[in-house]
């Protein structure tokens, strides 16, 4: 378990990551979702050990996380997907999880069997062989993924993996991650995409300015976050535009005024609550 | 330990992926070994006229004309210097032969039939040949000289009544007479001849013994340089392939950081210490592979023939050593890749040059040499050079191992220390 207890960091006189707090558990897909700078990468390196909190404690499985990079044993059970691709673009796929099989520990037939399923969990089986630099953005990300469980960690963090992918490979993605969650692994998933987080994350911890906004799963969250939805009606050429929280109440209400011919009816999600919680000005 | 190795294993596979890396450590001073050594083994053919010093101690008008047909001969250069200086050059290898005429010689060669003409002949024992061929063309004159004087009835009567007057002094017996009558019909010899038709086809000495006595001494000459010029070329190139492969590691960690990949090192389960002696350990792997490779072709094809294969390896082990600690350090100078790029070649191309890496060391002035210790590739060339041709003896070695392993040692703790672990 990947507990954040009033963790803070600072660059300078900014601070990224302002007393977070939050624990992650195993067989759930954890959203950390904040606005470009919130300080979603720099959690998760404090949760790696790449960076040292300046207050709070970083811990993993109820143990005190070593934060000194150079103390490999706690690093044994987690793997990183960076958000900033992290390949060896000369040499193979193959090669790339083969070498970082070994630099956990692997070898031998437990390594080749790892590095077929990696590849085939990349969807990456026939061209395992091609060196990087000749892959499509999309296959480049499925492999950065696929380096980062080759080890079969138990924590998976993946920082914006979905960056710079066609809709084919980011369905391949998301279908994965699924596959982590079921296979009991504990994924924290950053992302800016609300749609992502609100089809894979079973629970999202909003996060701006390095601070925590809200955290629950996706329905509790619309549902405290999310105000009223939109009840659009079109008579004739006139379009209109209603808020409410009772669509049927107020559909009735008009319907009572004027002919209606037509009506739809959104409801608030994610990104409403993440923009209510966010604001909409624009960050950087 | 497994790890270390698969962390070199992967670097090295990279560097050879690379293509600039592959032409720095490889192709490039591979080129270099043939081109500079096909260079100087067409200077080291020299001129077309093999020098020879020439001494003249008899200082007669007959010595000189000796020395104008030497100068006319083919295949020689004579130059006429006084004794010390002629053996100075042979001594220091610049000359490979010194002829002496020394007094008397004159006298001999107008009248040869009493004492031959006699020379001395000093030579570096290694070059055999050429003085073999200067034994020659020295034959060659003393019996043209002789034929001129046949064919000469004015000089050869001159010199059979010189001899006359000796005969006539010794006491009387019939091998004296019989002498005498001979040396009096003698002058007659070339006109019977000339009138038989047989001038061309009568040798000068034919019927004599040498008309030269060639008293041959030898001096050992210091040896400048190598017999054959690929033995520099390539241990420059050995230089090189350091230098080349140094800069490209010193590189590697650099580019690790740009492209993230030292993050996911640091995030797996090794140590800092890993990662510095698994460079390490690539840096030397694959200097070492490069290097030896690079003197193996040497050896099989250009004819290299290191003095100690025993102490070629040692200085080949050195030579990497310093290297892999001077790409830690050009690691933590440059920063970035283009910085250490820039950097590693900036500081590596004037000190090989001060360092014998460009024009080899033997021909660079005292002065230069002695100011090229500051540089770890004038150490670097001693130690090849020691093991392929200068003959160095296990101790002569020691010093320039030493200092390289030294160098290596502290420049890559110096590194090591210094490294920067972020990876932004
Ligand atoms: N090494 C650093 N030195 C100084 N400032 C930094 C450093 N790393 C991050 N920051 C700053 O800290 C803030 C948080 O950055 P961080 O990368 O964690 O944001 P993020 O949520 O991951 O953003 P993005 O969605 O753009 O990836 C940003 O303002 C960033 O500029
Ligand atoms: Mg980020």
């Amino acid at each position: 378990m990947l507990v954040f207890d009033h963790v803070s960091k600072s660059f300078g006189d900014l601070r990224a990551v302002d007393d977070l707090s939050f624990e992650v558990e195993a067989g759930e897909v954890f959203g950390l979702l904040g606005p470009n700078g919130a300080g979603k990468t720099t959690a998760i390196n404090m949760a790696v050990g790449l960076l040292e909190p300046d207050e709070g404690v970083v811990r993993f499985a109820d143990e005190a996380f070593d934060r000194d990079p150079r103390d490999a044993e706690n690093r044994r059970s987690l793997g990183l997907a960076p958000q900033s691709i992290a390949l060896y673009e000369q040499i193979g796929g193959a090669d790339n999880l083969r070498f970082f099989g070994r630099l956990h520990g692997l070898r031998g037939t437990d390594l080749e069997e790892r590095v077929v399923a990696c590849l085939d969990f990349a969807d990456l089986t026939d061209v395992g062989k091609k060196v990087v630099s000749k892959y499509s953005g999309g296959m480049k990300r499925r492999l950065n993924l696929a380096v980062a469980i080759i080890h079969d960690p138990e924590l998976v963090l993946l920082d914006e993996p979905t960056v710079g992918v066609d809709p084919q490979s980011r369905n391949a993605i998301f279908e994965r991650v699924e596959q982590l969650r079921d296979a009991g692994k504990e994924v924290v998933y950053t992302t800016h995409y609300m749609e992502e987080a609100q089809r894979l994350c079973d629970r999202v911890a909003i996060i701006d300015r390095g601070r925590l906004m809200a955290l629950d799963t996706v329905p509790a969250l619309i549902e405290a976050h999310g105000g009223p939805g939109n009840l659009v009606v079109r008579t004739g050429d006139s379009e209109s535009r209603h808020e409410t929280t009772d669509p049927l109440g107020t559909l009735a209400e008009l319907q009572a005024r004027q002919a209606v011919d037509h009506f739809q009816y959104l409801p608030p999600d994610l990104e409403t609550v993440f923009l209510n919680l966010t604001g909409r000005a624009l960050r950087d | 330990m497994n790890k270390i190795v698969a962390m070199a294993a992967k670097d090295i596979h990279i560097l050879f992926r690379d293509k600039l890396g592959f032409f720095f450590t490889v192709f490039f001073p591979l080129m270099m070994a043939i081109f500079f050594g096909a260079m100087f083994a067409g200077l080291s053919r020299g001129p077309a006229n093999i020098p020879i010093a020439l001494v003249d101690q008899d200082r007669t008008s007959a010595s000189e004309r000796f020395i104008e047909r030497l100068g006319q001969a083919s295949g020689l250069a004579v130059e006429q210097i006084p004794r010390e200086e002629a053996l100075e050059q042979v001594r220091r290898g610049r000359t490979a032969v010194m002829v002496t005429l020394t007094p008397g010689f004159g006298a001999a060669l107008d009248n040869p039939f009493v004492t031959t003409p006699e020379v001395e002949m000093t030579v570096d024992p290694t070059q055999f040949a050429v003085a073999g061929m200067v034994r020659g063309v020295l034959l060659e004159a003393a019996g043209a000289e002789l034929q001129d004087l046949m064919s000469d009835p004015a000089r050869l009567g001159a010199a059979n009544s010189q001899n006359s007057l000796f005969f006539e002094s010794l006491p009387p017996s019939d091998a004296r007479d019989q002498m005498l009558t001979f040396l009096d019909l003698s002058p007659r010899v070339s006109s019977l001849i000339d009138e038989m038709g047989l001038g061309a086809a009568t040798g000068g000495n034919q019927g004599f013994g040498p008309p030269l006595e060639i008293e041959q001494t030898e001096v050992q000459a210091e040896r400048p340089g190598p017999t054959n010029s690929y033995a520099t070329s390539f241990a420059q190139a050995m230089l090189w392939t350091l230098i080349g492969g140094s800069v490209s590691f010193s590189m590697s960690i650099a580019i690790e950081r740009s492209r993230g990949t030292l993050m996911r090192l640091l995030v797996a389960p090794i140590t800092a210490r890993h990662l510095l002696a698994a460079k390490g350990l690539a840096c030397l792997g694959a200097t070492l592979f490069t290097s030896t490779a690079l003197i193996t072709l040497g050896i099989t094809v250009f004819d290299v023939r290191p003095t100690s294969y025993p102490l070629l390896a040692l200085a080949l082990l050195c030579g990497s050593i310093c290297f892999c600690g001077i790409m830690m350090a050009l690691s933590v100078i440059g920063g970035t890749e283009q910085a250490a790029a820039g950097i590693g070649w900036g500081l590596s191309l004037p000190l090989s040059m001060l360092g014998g890496g460009m024009v080899p060391l033997f021909l660079m002035p005292e002065w230069m040499q002695t100011l090229g210790n500051i540089s770890p590739m004038k150490w670097t060339l001693m130690a090849y050079e020691g093991a392929i041709w200068r003959g160095f003896t296990l101790n002569e070695m020691l010093l320039p191992c030493a200092v390289l392993v030294a160098i290596g040692v502290l420049a890559f703790t110096l590194g090591a220390r210094n490294l920067r672990w972020d990876t932004g």
